[in-house]
């Protein structure tokens, strides 16, 4: 059976039409495509900001939730669950955070961490 | 078909990114962050890997409290007697520096005071609580270690007081930035920004606009203003709020007065911009403590002893306090309740 389709030399209206689709995608990509290292740390428990720590300084913190102690660690700009105690332990699982709107959540201890970058209105910070 | 491949390439670099290759990295135990504008990304890394490079030596060199370091070596010869030792080229211009600075300062900057951040606990990589012993503190007091004890000649070193334990913690990250910059320059870069800890230097521009830099507020995670940092000018910051321990309520900060032994209490913050000179970043480094540690009337007085001229103090208070010529270049984001010109 001959095919009704036939490979033509494209049109000029058709490499604009992969063009613009290209370009496109592209401008997407780098101004969706996250790959910024976080500067902060957010913690929530519950419905509520419990603390933000800066990442440039090692630290453990314990946080007493509802059915107990959650530790979390901060070391080298990254941050994690310790432990947890929760059933399932997924939060432990989730394991370093280092990127910027990176998250992890206990959903038993009601404690959640997002890293936060710079969408900042200066170059670098003096602290 | 060629005019479109141009048209492509001109509209995909429209939508792409300024030329600011940052690159983030831990050396002396805190946050690197390198800013290198207007070259290729390949120049970019070449220069910051060498630069990482450099302070990574220097870190290792001069670590206060890792035995096998070129400090922790002369920290022992200078407790076991007065027999000069050898040390580095390098470490001897750092040791002369840091003693004229020291006498400036009245010994409020004083890095031979190691033994007492030590047994504050702050010569850890984590801050935890220690048990306070006042009696071992007033006697490291009383054993009076200067950087005027250490005697260098040529590339030897001893210390007339076998107390002096070199800590170089307000000193190197400084140091490192005033050889950052000559490195920099030597490689032809134009404009970069480098931030140890806090502590920043800056090299041309960001384009077409000074390079800008946030003031970390003590007491909030936010900023509390900007400021355009000049090509070769410096800005440090002392607080109270990157390292310390909390104990009974009260915090406990790195910063220690060599006076009385303890923690300074009186301030949250002392910033220090600098103008461009070879030592920028050793001043932005040092000339903060002096005034962090001062008596609240005392402060404008160590700020001139140093050769300060912009400064702003955070006190205990939250009150803000800042020198005129400060006034003029801070762009607050928080502007804070109270500001007292001084």
């Amino acid at each position: 059976m001959a095919s009704a389709f036939r490979w033509s030399k494209p049109l000029l209206g058709d490499v604009l039409v992969i063009l613009v689709g290209l370009i496109f995608v592209t401008c997407l990509f780098k101004a969706l495509w996250h790959n910024e290292h976080a500067a902060k740390l957010q913690i929530r428990l519950g419905d509520k900001i419990y603390a933000t720590y800066s990442l440039d300084q090692n630290r453990n913190i314990d946080i007493q939730g509802p059915i107990g102690i959650t530790r979390i660690v901060i070391a080298n700009g990254k941050a994690r669950f310790a432990s947890s105690p929760c059933p399932n332990q997924y939060c432990v699982h989730q394991g370093w955070l280092s990127h910027k709107g990176q998250a992890a959540i206990c959903l038993p201890n009601q404690v959640s961490l997002e890293l936060l970058g710079g969408e900042k209105p200066f170059d670098s910070l003096n602290y | 078909m060629r005019f479109l491949v141009l048209l492509f390439a001109l509209i995909l670099s429209a939508c792409g990114k300024e030329p600011l290759v940052q690159t983030k990295s831990y050396v002396f135990g805190t946050l690197v962050d390198i800013s290198i504008y207007g070259e290729t990304e390949d120049k970019a890394h070449e220069v910051t890997t060498h630069i990482l490079q450099d302070f990574q030596r220097l870190h290792h060199q001069y670590h206060a409290w890792q035995s096998d370091s070129e400090l922790s070596k002369l920290n022992q010869t200078f407790a076991n007697g007065k027999r000069p030792v050898e040390i580095s080229p390098e470490l001897a211009q750092m040791l002369m520096q840091a003693q004229v600075l020291s006498k400036k300062s009245q010994g409020l900057f004083n890095p031979a005071i190691g033994s007492l951040i030590g047994a504050w606990g702050f010569q850890r990589d984590e801050f935890t609580p220690i048990e306070i012993n006042d009696l071992a503190i007033q006697k490291l007091v009383q054993s009076n270690p200067q950087m005027s004890d250490i005697v260098i000649k040529g590339n030897t070193a001893f210390s007339k007081n076998p107390a002096v334990k070199l800590d170089l913690g307000g000193y190197a990250k400084g140091y490192a930035l005033d050889l950052a910059l000559v490195e920099l320059q030597k490689k032809g870069v134009k404009n970069a920004l480098v931030n140890i800890g806090g502590n920043i230097i800056a090299l041309g521009q960001h384009g077409d606009k000074p390079w800008r830099v946030g003031i970390q507020h003590p007491r909030q995670p936010k900023p509390m203003a900007t400021l355009d940092l000049p090509s070769g000018w410096a800005i440090g910051t002392s607080g109270d709020y990157q390292r310390y321990f909390e104990k009974d309520g009260k915090r406990y900060c790195h910063i220690i007065d060599p006076r009385s032994g303890y923690p300074a209490q009186s301030t949250q913050a002392v910033t220090v911009l600098i103008p461009a000179s070879p030592q920028a970043g050793v001043l932005s480094d040092v000339a903060s403590k002096p005034i962090f540690l001062s008596a609240p009337d005392q402060r404008a007085n160590a700020a001139k002893a140093m050769g300060v001229e912009h400064y702003l103090v955070v006190d205990a208070e939250g009150k803000v306090m800042l020198s005129a010529s400060m006034n003029q270049r801070v762009h607050w984001l928080a502007k804070p309740a109270t500001i007292v010109m001084q």
